[in-house]
């Protein structure tokens, strides 16, 4: 063999395979994070992250762009530069923000669900990344501070135990501020009618409906996708008819972990047989929402949770088109007994734990509260919710009515997405919300209907609704890895009984295994938080 | 000294080469550092210098965590198959094409092949959700061959083959390029000389061709079981689901779920991590040990 020529060849393909790796290996950037003033003015300049909400991120690129956000701006003599995460998913956001901040180089105000990472903002505030926002409220947000002191069941929402405030919060308060359940189950009304069947109340009557409906039209007939799989922590069906919370709830002062309770064992079994029978999706756990979506507004399924904005509003009128006399409407949350009232229905605080923290780095912390503060007052939350007077709302008798550029685009925008264009009233944003954008929000008929059906009980769910507790850096470290384990655990032992690759009796052997995952001191760390929180 | 000489000496071979030097620096050694938090308490305000030490706290809890043995296994097994399977495609591949005399031919199969490597991982995994679902192209299939349509994705049994396939035949045609720039390395004078022999076209391929691609497949192969703890993160997540997390949950998703999506313990992810590179390391050095005692051909 001619060996120069070899050698040759073997350098070459060394070359080639270095450029494979490389090529393996993508590079990231990071926005950079400053904060500063403007030469030649006094406004000041603040970096702002936030997610952007999938209503506003179909018409806007950035905040920037809608203009209350700009008129807000203007009014309140700052100069945001919004920061978004480049997917409005919520386990992409919670990436980037958990990347962003390993980095270290924080924008000057950050808004998220707080609740929802591990330790919350009292973490970050101990671990010295956010400021106290206490006095700078005293000082600088009147109408925020005016809240705070007239409902003391918001201030303790919004404190962490020892008094501290981090957030400046999402609201839903006061006259405008009822409505707390935005979702639930849903019916194909116009099936139910054509069968003879009433709107199933318990969870026996549901299985009626079910198999009479999957009789009768052929089809499997509750669908879900993977964001909501059937008992877990993001279940959204059945479970709450046991008297279970889909991870920890309070049952009389006591903290309690839904699958660890003998009741649990009972969904196990309904939900087995019904997946067994076929009445719900045999696929759920790989659908993803747009798969759910097509297998609702096509008629292959009748019965599904959803929400009464984002999915009976597409829904609807997608399955009108097919057959103008397809109806959904809204169902009362199942119970197990005929004359029980539903407990667990999913309703939220009035503080959501969606807010604005500051990070220690901003150079303008009195500016910041100003600004945000300023969507609280009366102009700044008409702002806010209905946008410029005039332009996208009129007052008639004391009362904001959209104009048409909202209610009937002339650009054939739908009325969420010509919402999300020119003000922040559809999606959690810091300032308060406001019902009567829900009432013009909400169109069709069902839709007011079900609005009304599922507040009917929602007052229920604050006697078992964890509170909005916080937990200390030590605690949250401690309950984090603990309950990531055991909701990994658990997530994959439930879908495996459900889909019936195990069978119910190995129950018992999956809540021994969180004995041994130590759930045991996670709902002693939060009895402890809840404790704290009721003495607050 | 002899180092200085020879820079003076060859001046632009050695600039050629400071873009890669300067690469790995910076994006491999540097970061390095940041495996001190492995051995912490890290604390992202108080940094690498501020936080508590942890000793091998997190280590132990790893090895101590139920699911020590089952990514582990898994990670091992996905890599096994792909090793099995998905290694010697592409030499066979590369032999075929090489084989082939039509140039235009060639070339379009070439650039046909290598189209699934340039296409977005998010892309193809939506590619493979669809064709695996219930209405998908293989169950519709399956059923017309008398069989039961099913959710294929759904079922742990079927991870490792969907995943292990369709990584061959997004990188059959790509990795072939190597053996390809090998094979045209050999010296047509010596195939001339078999002809005359008597030598067919299988006795070509398996005294000439096979035999001058053994440095480069052997280089290849080290590299492989170099890396056999490595299973990318981001194709697993796309695919997987909590029905089957008993076969598809590698060390990569684990540590990507419990460090970056759900929880932040970035100590315990990092020694997670740092562990899977310690892995590595050894079984790199041991297959290069082992090819070098066994024949001539090594890495270093």
């Amino acid at each position: 063999m001619n060996s120069k020529q070899s050698r040759g060849s073997i350098v070459w393909a060394a070359v080639l395979a270095f450029g494979i790796l490389l090529s393996a290996c993508g590079g990231a950037s990071q926005p950079s994070a400053s904060s500063g003033v403007k030469e030649g003015s006094e406004t000041p300049v603040l970096t702002f992250w936030a997610a952007l909400n999938g209503n506003a991120s179909s018409v806007v690129k950035s905040l920037d762009d809608i203009p209350m956000v700009k008129e807000w701006q203007r009014r309140t003599n700052v100069d945001f530069q919004f920061i978004h995460p480049v997917s409005t998913s919520n386990s992409d956001v919670m990436q980037q923000f958990n990347v962003m901040l390993a980095s270290n180089e924080l924008p000057d105000v950050m808004q998220l669900q707080w609740t929802g990472i591990q330790g919350g903002a009292a973490k970050m505030y101990n671990d010295g990344t956010i400021m106290k926002l206490n006095d700078l409220i005293e000082a600088h947000a009147p109408n925020l501070k005016k809240i705070i002191d007239e409902y003391p069941s918001i201030a303790k929402q919004l404190m962490a135990d020892n008094g501290d405030i981090y957030v400046f919060p999402d609201l839903k308060v006061g006259e405008y501020g009822k409505y707390k359940t935005f979702a639930g189950l849903m019916i194909r009304q116009d099936w139910l009618d054509e069968l003879g069947l009433p709107q199933p109340e318990t969870v026996d009557e549901w299985e009626t409906v079910l198999r009479t409906i999957k009789e009768k039209k052929g089809i499997i007939p509750f669908t879900a996708n993977k964001n909501r799989l059937f008992g877990t922590k993001d279940s959204s069906d059945f479970l709450g008819a046991y008297g279970l919370g889909q991870s920890f709830y309070v049952d009389n002062g006591k903290v309690k972990y839904g699958p660890m309770e003998p009741r649990f064992k009972d969904y196990l079994v309904r939900m087995q047989s019904w997946y067994k029978e076929g009445l719900i999706d045999p696929d759920y756990a790989t659908n993803d929402s747009k798969l759910m979506d097509s297998r609702v507004s096509s008629g292959q399924a009748a019965a599904f949770f959803g929400y009464i904005g984002s999915s009976m509003g597409t829904y609807v009128p997608a399955l009108q088109q097919a057959d103008p006399a397809a109806r959904l409407a809204a169902v009362q949350f199942p119970v197990l007994n005929k004359g029980e009232k539903p407990l667990f229905v999913p309703a939220q605080w009035e503080f959501t734990g969606i807010g604005a923290v500051l990070s220690a780095t901003n150079k303008h912390p009195e500016e910041t509260i100003k600004a945000l503060d300023y969507l609280f007052s009366p102009e700044g939350s008409m702002l806010k919710n209905f946008g410029i007077e005039g332009e996208t709302y009129t007052l008639e008798n004391g009362q904001p009515i959209y104009t048409d550029l909202i209610l009937n685009n002339p650009d054939n925008l739908s009325v969420s997405q010509a919402m999300a264009k020119y003000f922040i009233a559809n999606y959690s944003f810091i300032g308060p919300a406001d019902d009567r954008y829900n009432d013009q929000y909400y169109t069709i008929p069902e839709q007011k209907e079900a609005i009304k059906r599922y507040a009917e009980y929602a007052d229920n769910a604050y006697r078992v609704m964890m509170p909005p507790v916080s937990l200390t850096t030590e605690e949250a470290d401690e309950f984090g890895s603990i309950m990531n384990d055991i909701e990994t655990y658990r997530s994959e032992f439930v879908t495996k009984i459900i889909m019936g690759s195990e069978p119910v009796a190995s129950f018992d052997t999956m809540v021994a295994q969180f004995e041994k995952m130590k759930i045991g001191r996670a709902i002693e760390i939060q009895q402890a938080a809840l404790d704290r929180y009721n003495s607050r | 000294m002899r180092l200085l000489r020879d820079i003076a000496k060859h001046k632009a071979i050695y600039f050629m080469i400071l873009p890669m030097v300067l690469y790995y620096i910076i994006f491999k050694y540097v970061p390095m550092y940041g495996s001190i938090i492995a051995f912490q308490d890290f604390r992202v305000a108080k940094g690498i210098g501020g936080s508590d030490w942890a000793g091998l706290k997190h280590f132990i809890a790893f090895f101590d965590s139920v699911y020590f043995f089952r990514v582990l296994k898994n990670t091992l097994l996905i890599s096994l198959y792909n090793l099995v399977f998905g290694f010697p495609v592409p030499i066979l591949f590369a032999i075929l094409l090489n084989e082939i005399r039509n140039r235009l031919f060639k070339s379009v199969v070439q650039t046909v092949s290598y189209l699934p490597h340039f296409i977005s991982l998010v892309v193809i995994c939506g590619l493979i959700i669809s064709f695996t679902s219930r209405d998908g192209v293989i169950n519709s299939l399956i059923a017309f061959f008398g069989g039961e349509r099913s959710a294929l994705l759904g079922d742990p049994a079927n991870f490792r083959t969907i995943y292990v396939i369709s990584q061959i035949w997004q990188e059959m045609g790509w990795s072939s390029i190597i053996y390809l720039a090998a094979l045209s390395g050999i010296n047509p004078e010596i195939y001339e000389a078999a002809k005359v022999d008597g030598a067919g076209r299988f006795r070509q391929i398996w005294s000439i061709t096979l035999p001058s691609l053994v440095p480069v497949i052997t280089i290849l192969l080290i590299l492989r079981i170099g890396g056999m703890m490595e299973v990318g993160f981001e194709k697993i997540i796309l695919l997987y689901n909590p029905n089957t997390y008993e076969t598809a949950d590698v060390i990569s998703s684990f540590v990507y779920r419990k460090g970056l999506a759900e929880g932040a313990e970035y100590s315990f992810t990092t020694a997670v991590g740092l562990f899977q590179a310690v892995i590595n390391f050894i079984l790199l050095i041991g297959a290069n040990t082992f090819s070098r005692r066994l024949s001539d051909n090594r890495l270093w």
